[in-house]
């Protein structure tokens, strides 16, 4: 199961982190900046799996100068491919609506959904609500 | 990229605009948390961002105890962006609570989401939140009823389900299917954290994984999953229903919106593939004869292509070892790690070492 989610920049800022499980506020700078450090270290030719402590981390790396880190406890598929599609043109401005799309593939660190017009559809909907 | 794909990418940024105005009109829009966010990068001490931080915090804390509140969705985003730095901002809870409570559609979302990543499941709060989610599920309006069973599949206190479990379990009935599996998976999230109060709906359950839509399906392969992790042995009688499943997906019988770069509903291959290989552990070897068929041709149709398709196949490896041997399987198996290794790309090694490991 995903233990947590995160994306950062280049100089290891994060810019969205959602977490599946409780995690108290005070450790979680910590944590961040643990794992980042540790992903941010190595380099293009190593595998995208680390293992830090007890989880084990898949990231990727984006021209936009976005990392992206999911924590799981048990790695047994890549699915990176998925929040490549959605977060590959994202405005890391508009962080609500990023983490409603999160929220709609991911819930209590299972991927729920991966179907794109699904999951864009309530944001969709709630979007014209509003400006209708 | 494929014409879908590339459709909706260009269609994203216009979506989370919050306005319709194209280019830099949308960062004025939400100028108070770029101006933040823009600070915050540029700043190079931690001691820095403290400060900003909480000139930032006292600012907000000002500006949510006044009865204009106009702006609270967007001071809500901001505290959000404040929290996940790791500055506590605990004042703001209530004031996130009833966001959800009062506001107009976006601004519900917003409270329920800060609500979400604020709160835990233990926080005395979360009892106030239950009236509204009550409330919304019960609305006409279908992203309100949405919006709460989004909320309650992410958390909800344990002693309030008897409430609200009736109305859950008749959105199992709803004419969209969005709700349904929305209500599917809220159902599962009772499941983890209140077995008990679950148990007499077990054939709701049946009904979902029957549904004719795929997506209140595979929701309901979630809660399998877990049911069969606790007791293989009382769902052996699903083998074969979930092998059908699996045959109609590798067959290309779903729409075509759930494929992903051409292959049909690969996540949902691997939720399969793991119930399987869970149904055929410690088999004498009539499950697992069921199985042979079908573990036969995914292993044939995932091509060694695409990332998503070695992560089928990995499954399906997985798979095959678990359950009652066929020597003919294993070879093919066999043959499939020997490519992961043998591949120049460097995480399929790593997969390819962790399944000879294991």
């Amino acid at each position: 199961m995903i233990k947590f989610v995160l994306m950062v920049n280049q100089q290891g800022q994060t810019r969205l982190s959602r977490y599946y499980e409780p995690v108290e506020l005070s450790r979680r700078a910590a944590l961040e900046a643990a794992a980042v450090r540790c992903c941010l270290s190595r380099n293009k030719d190593q595998c995208s799996f680390v293992e830090y402590k007890d989880f084990r981390l898949v990231y990727r790396q984006y021209a936009l100068s976005v990392f992206l880190l999911i924590f799981m406890f048990n790695i047994k598929s890549n699915f990176v491919e998925v929040l490549d599609k959605y977060f590959s043109r994202v405005i890391m401005f508009n962080l609500d609506s990023v983490h409603v799309i999160l929220d709609e593939m991911i819930q209590n660190g299972h991927i729920v959904e991966t179907n794109k017009s699904r999951v864009l559809a309530p944001l969709t909907a709630i979007n014209k609500m509003v400006d209708g | 990229m494929s014409d879908v794909v590339e459709k909706t990418l260009t269609a994203l940024p216009s979506l989370l605009s919050l306005d319709s105005q194209p280019g830099s009109a949308k960062l004025s829009t939400n100028s108070k948390l770029g101006n933040l966010i823009r600070g915050i990068t540029e700043l190079t001490s931690k001691h820095e961002e403290e400060k900003l931080i909480q000139r930032e915090l006292l600012s907000i804390k000002e500006q949510v105890s006044s009865p204009n509140t106009t702006m609270m969705k967007e001071l809500m985003v901001r505290t959000i962006y404040c929290e996940m730095l790791g500055y506590q901002a605990s004042f703001s809870y209530i004031h996130a609570i009833k966001l959800a409570q009062q506001g107009n559609v976006l601004e519900k979302r917003v409270g329920y989401l800060a609500v979400s990543l604020f709160l835990d499941e233990s926080h005395e709060l979360l009892l106030l939140l239950v009236n509204t989610v009550l409330k919304d599920l019960q609305s006409t309006n279908l992203i309100e009823v949405c919006m709460a069973l989004t909320v309650v599949s992410q958390m909800f206190p344990k002693d309030m389900i008897p409430a609200i479990l009736p109305l859950v379990e008749e959105k199992l009935s709803h004419s969209k299917e969005i709700i349904r599996r929305k209500a599917v998976l809220a159902l599962y999230k009772f499941y983890l954290i209140a077995p008990n109060q679950v148990q007499h709906i077990h054939n709701k359950f049946r009904k979902a994984l029957c549904d004719k839509d795929p997506g209140v399906m595979s929701a309901s392969l979630h809660i399998y999953l877990q049911l069969i992790q606790e007791n293989p042995e009382g769902y052996k009688d699903l083998t074969v229903s979930f092998v059908t499943i699996l045959k109609q997906v590798v067959a290309g019988k779903l729409p075509m919106d759930f494929n992903y770069h051409c292959v049909p509903a690969p996540w949902l291959q691997i939720h399969l593939l793991r119930i399987l290989s869970l149904l055929g552990k410690n088999d004498q070897r009539y499950t697992s004869e069921i199985m042979y068929e079908i573990l036969d041709e995914s292993l044939r149709r995932a091509e060694m292509n695409h990332n998503i398709t070695y992560a089928i196949l990995y499954e399906c490896v997985k798979c095959i070892y678990t359950i009652h041997p066929k020597s003919d399987l294993l070879e093919k198996a066999a043959k499939c790690i020997g490519n992961f290794v043998l591949s120049s790309r460097i995480n399929l090694k790593y997969l390819g070492k962790n399944q000879k490991k294991k």
